[in-house]
């Protein structure tokens, strides 16, 4: 057990290191080559960003719009998806729930390069509406098995007590299926977003240059450039996540969260 | 697991599902036979609009396309192997904790907030020539020059890149898996801890088996993710080979549009290779399971 300790905080320390190399990146003014810490802290990465005219802000507007959208619609036709195949039989059930899952497995590449000359011809290439649809296509699949699971672990009987006590349609949601759902819809909101938050290569294709996005905005600092100033980019780019998660557990305030479950 | 009896009904689930299947059909479905189409060699806009088959001729036969399905095969293998077996020995170590650890809740967050790009530039941070371990290993007098560092992101052997998924897929998995084992091991596990089982016993008879399921849709996630991603070979990858994905790219933003069905092709190849090994691993993993149970 000693050595399984060992080695499981080996593991763990493996996954965070690269958090603390980076967070020390974006607060260096010069790091020579050969020093394992930075000679001189300063704010140089952080000014760059915060400057009022840089385009960070207003790529972090398009971001959380875009993906503030993707993510409520996308949650809201995962619900009724996700219990119609959670908890009815019907004809062609397998070949739905293939569907549904398919994305996961294929490409985004095949897809956008395959619609991208009809978005043109049908002008929802180069505009948020195009980027917003070609987005669900990747976040529905992930949705939709969430709310499944959920549908599944709650059964049938809640919703019948519900019938048998003569609730009607809204009550049955409003009191009954709401509770049901919460944890699926905060696990689901928190997945649904960052799948759409960090997305890069639909949203260049499909957007065209004309919907600049956050990951659009670090992408070229990958591989070239300021290491200090694609830092602090990263950064905002993780505590815009972490802010949002938190946000939406917040608002749908699941009080005994079930943290044992962690729907994915 | 409790069973369910499922309703029938004729037309209710369908208008259930009905904004799910419109937008998939639109958009997904729709996607994929515009592209098939286009591999076909039926492009209106450039005035093609014959059908043939000399454009999956074109590809297969070229020697690029060896080079860029191993080098493919390669990455996404390697990445996903060992991001599996890692990411079901953390699962199998924090479910046994005894107590709830605040390390999990914090390995929930970082898959999930965490972009790939991200991690692709922390990685960088890491294992380039001018990362803090080629720095280390310099203090430490093993090497005198950054560039004496072995070369992990540009390079045919693409470490770089697999360290990123790794990095990136271990906590997906783990997290996964866990959920799983976490309620096996609670209740079986003890039961069969209280029949005179080994804890290694418990593990590959008990929680191995019962949680497959479990484990191989994770992986199969980070499989198919890994084999069709075009991000992190593009920013990072050797100029050759290079992925399906980025040859596919590379010939689709070409100026000559007569490169487009032959991007098409490659996305179809893709997307059909893909399909494929998550049906081969799919079945093969059910037998096992039938097997073991």
């Amino acid at each position: 057990m000693r050595l399984n300790k060992i080695f499981s905080l080996t593991i763990f320390y493996l996954l965070i290191t690269p958090f603390i190399v980076l967070i020390l990146w974006s607060f260096t003014q010069t790091w020579p080559a050969g020093e394992l810490l930075p000679s001189e802290f300063g704010f140089r990465g952080w000014r760059y960003i915060l400057e009022p005219h840089s385009k960070v802000w207003h790529s972090l507007l398009v971001s959380l719009s875009l993906s503030g959208a993707v993510t409520l619609i996308s949650l809201i036709i995962s619900i009724p998806a996700g219990k119609a195949i959670a908890h009815y039989d019907f004809v062609g059930k397998s070949l739905v729930e293939t569907l549904i899952l398919a994305p996961i497995i294929v490409p985004p590449i095949a897809v956008g390069m395959g619609i991208h000359l009809s978005f043109i011809k049908y002008g929802l290439a180069d505009s948020f509406l195009g980027v917003l649809l070609i987005h669900l296509t990747v976040t529905l699949p992930y949705s939709v098995r969430i709310f499944i699971s959920v549908f599944k672990a709650a059964g049938t009987k809640w919703d019948e007590q519900g019938r048998t006590l003569k609730a009607n349609w809204w009550a049955r949601f409003r009191y009954i299926t709401w509770y049901l759902i919460k944890p699926g819809l905060v696990t689901g909101s928190a997945l649904v977003f960052n799948v759409s938050f960090s997305q890069y290569f639909l949203t260049f294709l499909i957007g065209g240059g004309k919907v600049i996005t956050l990951p659009l905005i670090l992408f070229p600092f990958i591989n070239s450039g300021d290491r200090v100033i694609a830092s602090s980019l990263s950064l905002i780019f993780i505590l815009s996540s972490l802010f949002f998660m938190i946000i939406a557990e917040k608002c749908i305030e699941d009080n005994q969260r079930q943290s044992e479950f962690y729907y994915l | 697991m409790r069973s369910l009896i499922l309703k029938k009904s004729t037309w209710l689930p369908y208008l259930m599902l009905s904004p799910v299947l419109f937008i998939l059909g639109a958009f997904f479905i729709g996607g994929i036979l515009l592209a098939f189409l286009q591999s076909l060699g039926y492009f209106p806009i450039i005035g093609l609009e014959k059908f043939t088959l000399i454009y999956y001729k074109e590809v297969i036969t070229s020697p690029d396309f060896m080079a860029a399905l191993g080098h493919s095969f390669y990455i996404c293998v390697v990445s996903t192997l060992i991001s599996t077996v890692i990411g079901v020995y953390l699962a199998y170590y924090i479910a046994g904790l005894s107590h709830k650890n605040k390390g999990i809740d914090f390995l929930y967050k970082i898959p999930i907030a965490v972009p790939h790009i991200v991690a692709a530039l922390m990685i960088v941070f890491m294992v380039s020539q001018g990362g803090i371990i080629a720095r280390l290993v310099m203090k430490m007098g093993f090497i005198s020059e950054p560039n004496q560092f072995p070369s992990l992101i540009y390079s045919k052997n693409a470490i770089g890149i697999i360290l990123i998924y790794i990095w990136k897929e271990v906590p997906f998995i783990t997290l996964m898996v866990y959920t799983v084992m976490a309620n096996i091991q609670k209740n079986l596990g003890e039961v069969a801890l209280t029949l005179g089982a080994s804890k290694r016993q418990v593990f590959y008879h008990v929680i191995l088996p019962l949680s497959t399921p479990a484990i191989m849709s994770a992986s199969v996630i980070v499989f198919a993710y890994s084999f069709g991603a075009f991000e992190i070979p593009y920013l990072l990858g050797a100029t050759y080979p290079r992925t399906l994905p980025v040859w596919a790219y590379l010939n689709y933003i070409s100026p000559d549009l007569t490169n487009r069905p032959i991007a098409m092709v490659i996305s179809m190849i893709i997307t059909v290779l893909a399909i494929i090994m998550v049906w081969l691993y799919t079945a093969s993993l059910k037998k096992l399971v039938r097997y073991k149970l």
